[in-house]
């Protein structure tokens, strides 16, 4: 090792460093030691050398980076994906490096070179950071000030890890080794290597580290559904009536005379018998029986929110839908009525279906509302038909078979019926929500409030309060009869794209395009999980009826079913090739059907998906297990799903040409 | 080096009226713009998602500066694709082409048709998970379904109820219902017309049939029950059902459950026609094809389709108390069905059965004519089906007929075709050539029964020899020269050499059997079994296949 060379190094540092003095004193200690003898610790010397070598050139960062890349794709099988995973930070961390330095071109080269190994599994991530082209975007740009602000933390075993080091240090790839120290946070847990399965991890890089979301899934949460439920009276009512009958059955040895009392048992308990014997007929055949549980046997929680009271004759007809409900299940698949859009040149943004199906409402890009009452559609032509009451018909109806609701001033993102269907919710660019009377057909309220275009907007399944998501990054919560939000849901870092109530109303979940869904707490208005998985932007979220599972589309076309529990994904359900738009649960949470751009509804089983994938079960003859149905439409992409209550299946979309 | 190259920054800055911008100025923006440019196009697609579309509008870009808070400036929707010219004096820069437009043209332009007002139409796109074939739902559908039914019968247990439930209002339309009533028509009047054959082929290539299947099932099962005497009636009604399985745009599965019993009938019913001249047997032929092409083409789907066609047509063939007529569709069918088919279900039953058909064929056992003739017939498909059957092993064990046994084959060939003349004269009924040429080969074979019996002696003591592996191909061989010698005599001298050739024959292929005995001994042993069984008619099916190979 040279000495003179160590000390130009040396000296060369600290004048770039504009340290003066101690350069000058530097120099005047060697004038006066020139003599003595090169004691520099030779390994001390060989990091001098490199940490000088290190700034004369972007050109290490790429020598070392492909070495390291060389290296990594020609080490052992067993250790390559994990290291493998490595390469991916250290990527985009090179690059940023290079960035921050002012080396713009280089940097530019050097992803260019090697952005194709990160692509399949990053390349929404690479789009965007391929714009950043100077030090300023760098704090511009939230993710890259995310990425530069968190250490990733990466899972390695041992021996991996050790190969690693043990590589960087031979071929004293310094710059990586440099990387790697400052951007990543290697665990290094004893035993086997991880199988490549857990590419959660990787994704995990969007946003906040991984801890943090541990962290935030260790909070507990209260996923059962409410107490005192319409459907929990129901089903204390049908074991009312059954008891009643087995009594009287008990009772009586005449098959008459106990014929007679399970009418009697049948007019009390309630109007329809057929639901009871339905009831009866479950208890044999054991699948029913179990599938109708569902919903009781999820724990019962109190609500946070005051709810609002249920008007007797609303509770009447929704009971009476919960007795005529259809059992759905794997092999008895329900029926689809699915409205469709013409003429929309292109300008529908959204649909939505009220509960009986009876209204159906299209937000457009003019800014319009457009509310089609399906059941006077039907009406008027009886009428005219009959001839007699054309004179009314005709005044009533005008030109339009629709009912026009103008107030915003953007594109309308998204409408959403209350669970009666008297009102609506819209939410535009015009960064405004409004109510409407579907019965006046007539604005009631404009809430203002959101700073950005609000994307989604959605009724609590009790009715009364709403919550909308916007461009702002933040979701917020609303009641009717106040103009100001009650909760801002903060902490996505990027818009909040869909949203939707959990089962209780207690928790809502927002689906974001930082990739991420998040479930937050109404009353405390903390985000109480975070579900890290999607490889794209959220789209549509659902929660099932039992308040358990939770199921996310995303934008490739992938559904992931969520345990709001544990934070994990049970299953990716893999079949869309194009942007999941909706996603509904069967009242009784047995079937999950999706509507996607690629024209189809596809119908899931639940309960085959949410099973556990045990170990010996194929990841690959598990998931064909699972996809029931595929129907697809007349090129018709599938804006909105909704089950009504008795378990027909309503979808809308809009009739497309192809082109 | 980014997107953008400093030219275009260049360009812009001329374009807004900054002449000079400094090389350097140019080169710091570059960056930057490309950057914002991103930062837009990012904001775009999300609109456009949000706006539920699959493709990016200038609407989308619009709005994503409107969110940025920019003036949106980015343009107009246009029908006319953009395009694009390349500027003068610069290497890769392009511009689209806007053409000045005069504000009095645009003006005095008639408006453009107003566009059709929105609305909403519904249909069931599922009636309890079974799509309804309806105008509003996709056909290709239909063409989609069977692999996804495959699949899904392939994984689970409880399978998908496969019959179809009709929606309640079934609504045809007035032409499908014309359509129905010509074709219904057609069949009942005119079964021989040119007009009914073009309605075939209507049937079996129109796109839009689909909602007349029921009805055609219906009818189809309707009018067979009714009148199996009407023999043009059966056979025209089964050209309809081989149209409409070889229509590609029909969903016809549901529908198969109704339509194989009414097929399974016009192949195995015990009468079809009133009288007997007319040619039941072709029909029966025709309907086996049938058959066996329903079994290929759902046989993935259903599995247990062609079990249950060949256990219905076994029983048909193996119930002594059912008629000739039957036995012998029963044979075509499974003999449709492939060699294997026979191979596993008619081989094996095949010397029981024979001994029984014996009997009714000679002169001696069965005065009636008409009865013989159907033994004869049911002995000419038995031989056909044997016949491919074993085609097919040789086909696999090449080895079996090895080179010296060709020329035996090739004159035992030219007997055949000797023989075609004679035989032909006395031919009383009607039906295909062949396979009354076969028939009657193998009754000339009959026909000197002392003959056929020293015959079969001489076959099983040649087997016998076979399997105690003392083969002498020497000698085979030169039995295999005199063979040959005297055959081309036969064909000189008439009938009465021909046993004498027919006797030689069999030892031959004896020593065929023990050359083929080392390669393939099951092969042999039913190659044997079934030259016992039929004598000299067997070797045609060598023959064809030598004929091939020498093609």
């Amino acid at each position: 090792m040279e000495e003179s060379e160590i000390e130009n190094a040396v000296m060369a540092y600290l004048k770039r460093k504009g340290f003066r003095q101690t350069e000058l004193a530097l120099q005047e200690e060697q004038r006066k030691t020139s003599s003595s003898a090169a004691k520099t610790d030779p390994e001390i010397a060989k990091q001098i050398i490199a940490y000088a070598e290190l700034d004369n050139g972007p050109v290490r960062y790429r020598e070392e980076y492909s070495r390291l890349r060389t290296w990594t794709y020609n080490s052992l099988d067993v250790h390559k994906h994990e290291l493998l995973r490595v390469l991916y930070p250290v990527f985009i961390h090179c690059f940023m490096d290079l960035v921050a330095k002012g080396h713009s071109q280089e940097a530019r080269s050097f992803f260019q070179s090697f952005r194709e190994d990160h692509e399949p599994s990053h390349l929404r991530d690479l789009q965007k950071l391929e714009g950043v082209l100077s030090p300023h975007h760098l704090e511009e740009m939230e993710f890259a000030h995310c990425l530069r602000q968190n250490k990733v933390t990466m899972k390695l075993c041992k021996y991996s890890y050790e190969l690693l080091l043990q590589h960087l240090h031979k071929t004293e790839s310094m710059v990586m080794l440099g990387v790697i120290n400052e951007r990543i946070n290697l665990q290094v847990p004893p035993g086997q290597p991880c199988s490549n399965s857990e590419e959660v991890e990787v994704v995990a890089l969007t946003g906040s580290s991984q801890e943090a979301v541990e962290q935030i899934n260790q909070k507990e949460i209260h996923w059962g559904v409410l107490e005192d439920s319409l459907e929990e009276r129901l089903e204390k009512e049908i074991l009312a009536a059954e008891a009643e009958k087995a009594e009287a059955e008990d009772k009586e040895g005449h098959g008459e005379e106990s014929k007679k009392k399970a009418g009697e048992g049948g007019k009390s308990g309630g109007p329809n018998k057929k639901m009871k014997k339905d009831k009866l007929t479950g208890t044999t055949g054991k699948g029913v029986r179990t599938e109708a549980n569902v919903v009781s046997s999820a724990p019962r929680v109190k609500a946070e929110l005051t709810m609002p009271t249920i008007s007797m004759e609303v509770e009447r007809s929704a009971l009476e839908d919960l007795r005529n409900r259809a059992r759905l299940s794997s092999s008895a698949l329900p029926s689809v009525s699915f409205y469709t859009f013409v003429n929309t040149h292109y300008s529908l943004n959204c649909a939505s279906i009220s509960h009986d199906g009876g209204l159906v409402v299209g937000g457009f890009s003019d800014s319009s509302l457009k509310v089609w009452n399906m059941s006077k559609m039907g009406e008027q032509h009886g009428e005219v038909a009959d001839g007699q009451n054309e004179h009314s018909a005709g005044l009533d109806v005008g030109k339009r078979s629709y009912t026009l609701l103008q107030g915003h001033a953007g594109p309308v993102y998204a409408a959403n019926f209350s669970p009666e269907g008297e009102y609506i919710l819209s939410a535009s660019a015009d960064n405004t929500v409004r109510l409407w009377s579907s019965k006046l057909n007539a604005n009631l309220v404009c809430y203002k409030g959101h700073n950005y275009a609000v994307w989604d907007v959605q009724f609590s399944p009790v009715g009364h309060y709403f919550v909308s998501a916007s461009h702002d990054r933040t979701a917020r919560v609303w009641s009717m009869d106040r103009i100001h939000p009650l909760r801002i849901m903060a902490g996505h870092l990027s818009d909040v794209d869909c949203v939707q109530w959990h089962a209780n109303c207690n928790y809502i979940a927002t689906g974001s395009s930082d990739k991420t869904v998040r479930l937050w707490d109404v009353q405390t208005g903390e985000c109480v999980r975070m579900f890290v998985g999607h490889h794209g932007m959220v789209l549509s979220i659902a929660m099932s009826p039992d308040g358990r599972y939770m199921a996310s589309g995303d934008e490739n076309g992938t559904i992931r079913m969520w345990d709001l529990s544990s934070g994990r994904c049970i299953t990716p359900l893999t079949g869309h090739t194009s942007c999941i738009w909706t996603l509904a649960f069967s009242c009784e949470g047995s079937l999950l059907a999706s509507g996607s751009a690629d024209c189809t509804v596809k119908l899931w089983d639940v309960n085959a998906s949410s099973r556990t994938p045990r170990m010996e079960e194929k990841a690959a003859s598990a998931q064909r297990l699972r996809l029931l149905k595929a129907l697809p439409t007349k090129s018709t992409p599938v804006h909105a799903l909704r089950f009504s209550r008795r378990n027909l299946l309503f979808a809308a979309g809009a009739f497309t040409k192809s082109p | 080096m980014g997107l953008l190259p400093n030219d275009t920054i260049e360009v812009i800055a001329q374009s807004i009226g900054i002449n000079n911008l400094s090389p350097d100025v140019a080169q710091a923006l570059a960056p930057d713009v490309e950057y914002r440019m991103r930062e837009i196009m990012q904001e775009a697609v999300k609109c456009q998602r949000h706006s539920k579309r699959t493709i990016l509008t200038t609407e989308d870009v619009d709005s994503a500066l409107s969110l940025r808070n920019v003036e949106p400036i980015y343009g107009f929707a246009s029908e006319d694709p953009l395009k694009f010219k390349k500027a003068v004096g610069h290497a890769d820069l392009f511009y689209v082409e806007d053409k000045d437009l005069e504000f009095k043209d645009v003006i005095e332009a008639p408006l453009p048709k107003t566009p059709l007002e929105t609305a909403v139409v519904v249909h069931w796109l599922a009636i309890e998970g079974v799509q309804p074939a309806i105008p509003e739902n996709p056909t290709s559908g239909a063409l989609v379904v069977p692999s996804e039914n495959k699949k899904t019968e392939h994984d689970k247990d409880h399978g998908l109820p496969i019959d179809v439930k009709l929606p309640v209002k079934h609504v045809l339309s007035r032409e499908l219902q014309l359509y129905f009533e010509k074709i219904t028509e057609l069949i009942v009047t005119q079964a021989g017309s040119t007009l009914f054959k073009e309605a075939l082929v209507s049937l079996s290539t129109d796109s839009g049939l689909h909602p007349l299947v029921p009805y055609f099932t219906q009818f189809i099962a309707d009018e067979v029950t009714r009148s199996l005497g009407d023999y043009a009636l059966l056979f025209a009604l089964m050209r309809v059902v081989r149209s409409l399985l070889h229509n590609s745009h029909i969903h016809i599965e549901p529908y198969l459950h109704q339509l194989m019993p009414s097929v399974i009938t016009c192949l195995v019913a015990k009468r079809l026609g009133t009288r007997f001249t007319q040619n039941h047997w072709e029909l029966r032929d025709f309907t086996a094809d049938l058959v066996a092409f329903i079994c290929r083409r759902f046989g993935h789907v259903y599995h247990n389709l062609q079990p249950r066609v060949t256990r219905t047509l076994l029983h048909a063939f193996l119930d002594p108390k059912k008629a000739l007529t039957q036995h012998y569709g029963a044979i075509q069918g499974l003999a449709a069905m492939g060699p294997s088919v026979v191979r596993l279900l008619i081989l094996p039953n095949l010397e029981p059965y024979l001994k029984l058909l014996e009997t009714e064929m000679v002169l001696e056992s069965q005065k009636n004519e008409i009865k013989r003739h159907e033994a004869w017939r049911v002995y000419g498909a038995l031989l056909q089906a044997a016949g491919r059957c074993i085609f097919e092993r040789v086909k696999l064990f090449p080895g079996l007929l090895s080179l010296p046994v060709r020329s035996t084959l090739e004159s035992s060939l030219k007997v055949a075709t000797t023989l075609d003349p004679d035989t032909a004269k006395g031919i009383v009924s009607p039906g295909n050539l062949s396979s009354t040429l076969r028939k009657r080969k193998v009754g000339e074979v009959f026909s000197s029964q002392q003959s056929s019996k020293i015959l079969s002696e001489s076959l099983a003591d040649s087997i016998g020899a076979a399997s105690e592996g003392q083969a002498n191909v020497n000698l085979g061989e030169s039995a295999l020269v005199r063979a040959t010698g005297q055959n081309s005599d036969e064909n000189v001298t008439g009938s009465s050499r021909r046993e004498k050739g027919l006797l030689n024959k069999s030892e031959r292929v004896g020593s065929v059997l023990a050359q083929a005995w080392k390669e393939d001994a099951d092969a042999g042993q039913l190659l044997a079994s079934l030259v016992d069984l039929f004598g000299e008619g067997m070797l045609m099916f060598f023959a064809s296949r030598e004929m091939s190979l020498f093609l």
